[in-house]
């Protein structure tokens, strides 16, 4: 047996941390290879983490809650030594003479290199020029670094630590020295603190309702009305005087909590271990109980009142907050609104549904909207552009690539369709549909959502004429569509069929479904009057749909 | 730019718009500096106009005919004609665009282009004098400078360059015409490069050099490996000989006089004599001294790791500043003087400079050898894999060569490699990268490589010194 340390893997392009949403399993619990272990999200999509040994977890050395960073070890596992080899990371770079080798100077400059000074000759360090750099920033000499690496390679966190001084206290971060040393919490300290779970705020958008999100190996009593578990593990509980009800688990068995036998030991070890006496459980437990700012919770800012509820501010709506500040803080924005007549839109679209609901597709106005965009865009390229203020450079993109705004439980998503220009409608329909409801699923790639050179947020689905839509930055315009209704328009009086008009009047009131749009531009890159013309193009062809097979 | 005498002022001033200048100049305007570059003859430098790109265009041309014209083995008939005329237009229109895409950047980046010859007047002064009678000059004041002024072709005393019989390698690289016999003075990788090329092109080359072997800092199974292949394809070797002088011959070629060092006299019938013999630094009339800088005894500009001239803000980066006169080099040393210039932690760490000879087969070297590394004191640890023992290789028709991977035998540290094969130019990058970022042999073995590729043979190697390669017998 060997313990293995498992570290919070890359879990998304350029992600450098998550919260920890949930545990899936325990300590004591045996995990096959690729097993989910944790479910983390991050500032893009909610993973799961697959385990990369087979092995008995040890410890658990994050809270369900905390944003974890990329690279920190957040489970010790017990591993056979069979299993070893597969996922062994600190294997030894020396390679083992071969045994019946006839060259015998392979095995001859091992016993010299036994008594070599493990100094590297000649003030070569072995670093990467990344670490080399931060070192000179930081006037630290590379030379006197530990190297944790291979070999005593150089790492960037090997040269902020002994930045941060004396070397060997600060590796709270990781095992920056060497094999040996472990954080080791103790295990019975994990989810005792009162810290809350930001899984359970979410609540009701969590399939298994009911089970509890307190961490599992926490002393927090679950108090379920009914519990899955094997025969030998309800024995297990009778045998540690513990209510199966009560021990915590996120697993589950055809939608009921299913509690295993290394719960309910991990469950019974922590009510047992005396620095973990369940303490008054805060928030979660409802509003009778006394809002517990432990220390933990302590923070500068107004002490909630009593009733008042945090809801931590993490994950896909802090990626969303901080998405909009940077837009609306750095672009100037100008909306510019104005209304499509849209009768033969209508008219179209109504025509083509058979057609589409025969080849199994959903039509909705989305598509043709998308193409009036394109031909609004190639006109106007500057609308489909970004300002790279840094480089003092406008690039006006060649590629269609349009977001919509998807409305998600989880907060705003703006997947992107690519190329609309040489995409079908029924095409996009169809591209439109799967990106919204994986959106809901939150199935989407981190990919998915990059790439957009203009968007689309047709609030008008939940209603509303007009809006101020902000800009997706770093694009450069954005289009809001109202909700398409009657409303009075005027008209020619040629153009409309009636008895109760008389020869006098040149123009008259009707109802007619119109389109309301609502385009924000960013003001640096386009002015008003070509935000103008663009919407022109796009009302063009909205209202003349036969335009539209020409893009 | 005002023409006639007047003082304008920059941040930082670039002398020379080579691969080491123009460089430098382009991330100081990144930088947010305010960024002049003098240049008196043609953007990019000797590298695109009379170096790396001018050559590679005529050993493709000449690898590509003589390839096609020597495949019967695989079942390829053919018997390739070269025009000579269209070779170089096509070379001359790669170059124009390359030296037009250098110019773009600079502009695009806010780069300030001056065209004249930079001499400083002070610390913080030059004079530019425009080209051409009448143009006038400015003095430009400046707070920061980099000389990157480049280098030529030495010339030997008796062998002045004349266009129409003693070439330069700029000479070499121009001509329309292949000559019968080409003398070639010099076995350096320019004088080798361009051997295989016009032996390729059907001329009988004749190679004369002083010391007894061809290009000197390589070692002997590597240049040997070179050697064989050029005799082979008709390249004739004179070692322990230098050039003396050159005299007309009644046939209307001339004859190329060499010397040993007991005066043993030798002379050879050619048509064109090639002077490949090394490269100076250009300094003169730059006028350093003026700005308090003194060049060493060969004419370069001492720097630091900073690439800092003795006056502090005054940088040298280049072949002007020294080895390992590489267009490459160069550029990392101008992007490190724009850095530094810009008050960044940049600094000349850079652990190895790769090489390459574009030879047939190439060589690519980077890092140290075995016996460097044991001079530096490491235990080494060798590996290596022939390209006769590559599938790749096989199916390309080259084998020739192999890949050789030098490492700490303690640590596994990849210490440097030796290449000489096909694409051992391109081949070479892949150690670089792992002596530069310290990887060991066992990151490299485990790394996958593509099969089939030439690429293989690194990961083989590595395989090999850890004794554990597959597909060669380990060592
Ligand atoms: C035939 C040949 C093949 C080569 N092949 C390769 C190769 O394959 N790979 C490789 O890495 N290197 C190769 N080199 C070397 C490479 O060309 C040089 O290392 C590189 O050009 C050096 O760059 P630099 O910026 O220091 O100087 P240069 O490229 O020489 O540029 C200096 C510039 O400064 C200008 N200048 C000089 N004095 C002044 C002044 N007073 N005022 C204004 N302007 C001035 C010059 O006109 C020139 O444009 C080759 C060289 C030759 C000759």
């Amino acid at each position: 047996m060997t313990v293995e340390e498992f570290k919070l893997p890359d879990v998304g392009e350029g992600v450098a941390e998550g919260e920890l949403v949930s545990w899936l399993v325990a300590p004591g619990d045996r995990v096959e290879e690729d097993q989910p272990v944790a479910e983390v999200e991050t500032d893009k999509a909610l993973v799961e983490v697959p385990s990369s040994y087979d092995g008995v977890v040890e410890e658990l050395f994050a809270e369900e809650g905390e944003m974890v960073p990329v690279g920190d070890v957040i489970i010790s596992f017990r591993v056979d030594e069979d299993g070893e080899a597969a996922a062994g990371d600190d294997a030894e770079a020396e390679p083992e003479p071969e045994p019946d080798s006839p060259d015998e100077s392979a095995a001859e400059p091992t016993t010299e290199a036994a008594d070599a000074e493990p100094d590297t000759p000649a003030g070569r360090t072995f670093a990467p020029p990344s670490a080399r750099r931060l070192a000179r920033e930081l006037g630290v000499d590379v030379a006197a670094v530990d190297g944790s690496g291979p070999g005593g390679r150089v790492t960037e966190a090997d040269v902020r630590a002994h930045a941060e001084g004396d070397a060997g206290a600060a590796d709270a971060g990781g095992p920056d020295d060497g094999p040996e040393p472990r954080p080791a919490p103790t295990p019975t300290d994990t989810g005792s603190d009162g810290r809350k779970s930001a899984v359970s705020k979410r609540g009701a958008d969590d399939g298994s309702a009911d089970a509890p999100a307190t961490p599992a190996g926490g002393p927090d009593p679950a108090g379920r009305e009914t519990t899955l578990a094997t025969p030998a593990t309800r024995k297990a509980a009778r045998d540690r005087d513990v209510d199966i009800d009560d021990v915590p688990t996120d697993q589950t068995r055809d939608g009921e909590a299913f509690v295993t036998a290394e719960a309910v030991n991990a469950y019974a070890d922590a009510l047992e271990s005396p620095a973990s006496t369940p303490e008054p459980e805060p928030v979660e437990t409802g509003p009778g109980t006394e809002p517990a700012v432990t220390a933990g919770d302590a923070s500068e800012t107004s002490a909630p009142a009593s009733g008042d509820e945090t809801v931590p501010y993490r994950g896909v709506r802090r990626t969303i907050g901080k998405q909009m500040e940077r837009s609306k803080f750095t672009a100037p924005h100008v909306t510019h609104h104005d209304t499509a007549e849209v009768d033969a839109l209508v008219e179209a679209r109504e025509e083509l549904k058979p057609k589409a609901e025969a080849e199994g597709v959903k039509l909705t106005y989305m598509p043709f909207v998308m193409k009036a965009i394109v031909a609004g865009l190639k006109e106007y390229p500057y609308l489909n552009s970004e300002l790279r203020e840094d480089d003092e450079e406008i690039v006006l993109k060649s590629e269609y690539n349009v977001g919509i705004a998807v409305a998600t439980d989880a907060g705003l998503m703006v997947p992107g369709v690519e190329n609309v220009d040489e995409k079908g409608l029924f095409e996009l329909a169809d591209a439109v549909n799967d990106r919204a409801s994986r959106a809901r699923e939150r199935k989407l790639k981190p990919a998915e959502m990059q790439g957009g050179t203009f968007s689309i947020t047709n609030f008008g689905a939940i209603g509303g004429e007009y809006a101020t839509p902000i800009i997706n930055y770093p694009e450069t315009a954005i289009l809001g569509l109202g909700a398409i209704e009657e409303r009075p328009v005027v008209r020619d009086h040629a153009d409309v069929e009636s008895e109760f008009l008389d020869d006098s009047d040149d123009s008259t009131v009707v109802p007619a479904p119109t389109l309301p749009l609502s385009l924000s531009i960013d003001h640096r890159v386009v002015d008003g009057a070509v935000a103008a013309e663009f919407a022109n193009t796009v009302m063009e062809h909205l209202e003349n749909p036969l335009l539209l097979l020409n893009e | 730019m005002v023409v006639g005498d007047v003082t304008t002022g920059t941040e930082v001033l670039v002398i020379g718009a080579g691969p080491g200048g123009y460089v430098a100049a382009i991330r100081a305007a990144q930088e947010g500096l305010d960024t002049t570059l003098v240049e008196k003859d043609a953007y990019g430098g000797a590298c695109l106009n009379r170096g790396c790109i001018p050559s590679k265009a005529p050993i493709t041309g000449s690898g590509l005919a003589h390839e096609a014209g020597n495949a019967e083995f695989m079942g390829v008939h053919a018997d390739p004609a070269v025009d000579m005329g269209k070779m170089i237009e096509w070379k001359d229109g790669v170059v124009d665009r390359l030296t037009g895409g250098v110019e773009k950047l600079c502009k695009a980046n806010g780069v300030n282009l001056i065209e004249g010859t930079a001499s400083f007047v002070g610390e913080d002064t030059v004079r530019v004098a425009h080209g051409g009678d009448g143009q006038g000059s400015e003095t430009l004041s400046f707070e920061h400078a980099v000389v990157a002024t480049g280098s030529r072709p030495i010339q030997i005393p008796g062998f002045e360059f004349a266009e129409d019989h003693v070439w330069s390698s700029a000479d070499a690289l121009d001509a329309d015409t292949v000559p019968d016999r080409l003398g070639i003075v010099g076995g350096g990788y320019i004088g080798m490069e361009l051997a295989t090329t016009y032996a390729k092109l059907g001329a009988d080359v004749t190679v004369v050099e002083m010391l007894d072997d061809i290009l000197d800092p390589y070692e002997d199974d590597v240049k040997r490996i070179v050697r064989e292949r050029a005799a082979e394809l008709g390249v004739e070797f004179n070692f322990g000989e230098g050039a003396s002088e050159w005299s007309e011959a009644p046939d209307g070629g001339y004859l190329l006089h060499t010397e040993t060092e007991d005066s043993e006299e030798s002379t050879y019938g050619v048509d064109k004599i090639l002077v490949a013999v090394g490269r100076q630094p250009v300094t003169d009339g730059l006028d350093v001294a003026n700005a308090g800088i003194e060049t060493d005894d060969r004419g370069f500009i001492e720097t630091d790791d900073r690439t800092r001239t003795a006056v502090e803000h005054i940088h040298a980066v280049g072949d002007v500043a020294g080895d390992p006169m590489l267009a490459h080099a160069a550029s990392n040393e101008g992007i490190v003087a724009a850095e530094v210039i810009a008050g960044e932690p940049a600094a000349l760490d850079r652990q190895a400079v790769p090489a390459a000879v574009f030879t047939d087969p190439e060589i690519g070297t980077v890092g140290m050898t075995e016996a460097e590394a044991e001079d530096a004191g490491f235990d080494p640890v060798v590996g290596e894999m022939p390209f006769n023992a590559s599938g790749r290789a096989m199916t390309t028709g080259h084998t020739e060569g192999f890949a050789r991977i030098v490492a700490d035998e303690e640590t596994g540290f990849v210490l440097g490699g030796q290449i000489v094969g096909p694409e051992a130019s391109e081949l070479i990058a892949e150690v670089a990268l792992a002596v530069e970022m310290g990887a060991t042999l066992e990151d490299v073995a485990a790394t996958v490589h593509t099969h089939p590729t030439l690429a293989e043979a690194v990961m083989e190697a590595a395989e090999n010194a850890r004794g554990q390669a597959i597909h060669t017998l380990n060592r």
